[in-house]
């Protein structure tokens, strides 16, 4: 039984903690990468179409982010899933079970909050 | 006509995964008691752990499949959209965009708590998942379809 124990921690805290990533990626907007498809080009870290062209031509070279953003939560939650993994089962014994869902259902309204600039215009 | 093609096959994983899902979380949240007599009681009689698998493959599949198709939507479809002040559509599609994310991360969570046998002790954390994938699911149908019919189908 114990065996089984660390992929259920792993998965758990990678689960809460990818949550948590993503909506923190999305409202700071720090994206691991950046892809613009038009061009066929991946930069590193968040970069907006304006900085390496005019800013007036910015609407032919989209640049998006959906990418880097599920890159750096799931960077950030490999790590804390590595941890919970990794230590002794006293540890994570009384950590309620409850913010499996409650984190990501908060995530989700986080990123509702984010996007309610699109319904206002 | 790549585009096209994928998005066909995109759609068609979507509703296999609606089908598995619904199925999974009627099942879950009401079970039925009695020998099922009516459509709605033998839907919700299945076996729901055994749609787990497929769940968890469906989910991946639909997701590539759409985050390809995604790279041609921001190129083609996304300004025009813009042009034509769809803002409320284009916000729908971000908060898709954002609960596949989600989903993406809670799927090994969900495997875990489908596999079998059962744990008596994650019966709510099962519940739970499975209510949240099946509104992900929902949401991203829903506004797909939404989204891929106002400019009209291939235009």
């Amino acid at each position: 039984m114990t065996s089984l124990e660390a992929p259920r921690r792993f998965a758990f805290a990678f689960g809460t903690a990818f949550a948590v990533c993503y909506a923190f990626a999305v409202g700071r907007q720090l994206a691991l990468f950046t892809v613009f498809p038009s061009l066929g080009v991946v930069l590193l870290g968040t970069v907006q179409s304006r900085d390496f062209g005019d800013p007036a031509l910015g609407f032919l070279t989209p640049a998006m982010y959906w990418y880097g953003w599920t890159a750096t939560a799931s960077l950030g939650a490999l790590v804390a899933g590595s941890i919970a993994a990794l230590v002794p089962e006293a540890w994570t014994k009384r950590v309620w079970r409850g913010w499996l869902w409650v984190v990501p259902v908060t995530a989700m309204s986080a990123c509702v909050y984010f996007t309610l600039p699109w319904f206002r215009l | 006509m790549t585009a096209t093609v994928l998005m066909i096959a995109h759609g068609l994983v979507a509703v296999a995964l609606l089908g598995a899902i619904t199925h999974q979380a009627l099942a879950t949240w009401t079970p039925a008691r009695s020998p099922p007599g009516s459509f709605f009681g033998r839907f919700r009689a299945v076996p729901s752990a055994s749609f787990a698998n497929a769940i968890v493959v469906l989910y991946l599949v639909a997701v590539a499949l759409g985050a390809i198709v995604y790279l041609y939507f921001i190129v083609d479809v996304r300004p025009q959209l813009e042009r034509d002040a769809h803002f409320s559509a284009l916000g729908l599609f971000d908060l898709k965009e954002h609960f596949v994310a989600i989903g993406l991360g809670l799927l090994p969570a969900y495997w875990v708590c489908w596999r079998r046998p059962l744990a008596e002790d994650l019966s709510a954390s099962r519940a739970a998942l499975t209510a949240i994938f099946a509104f992900i699911v929902w949401w991203s149908y829903l506004v797909g379809h939404v989204l891929n019919n106002i400019l009209g189908f291939s235009s």
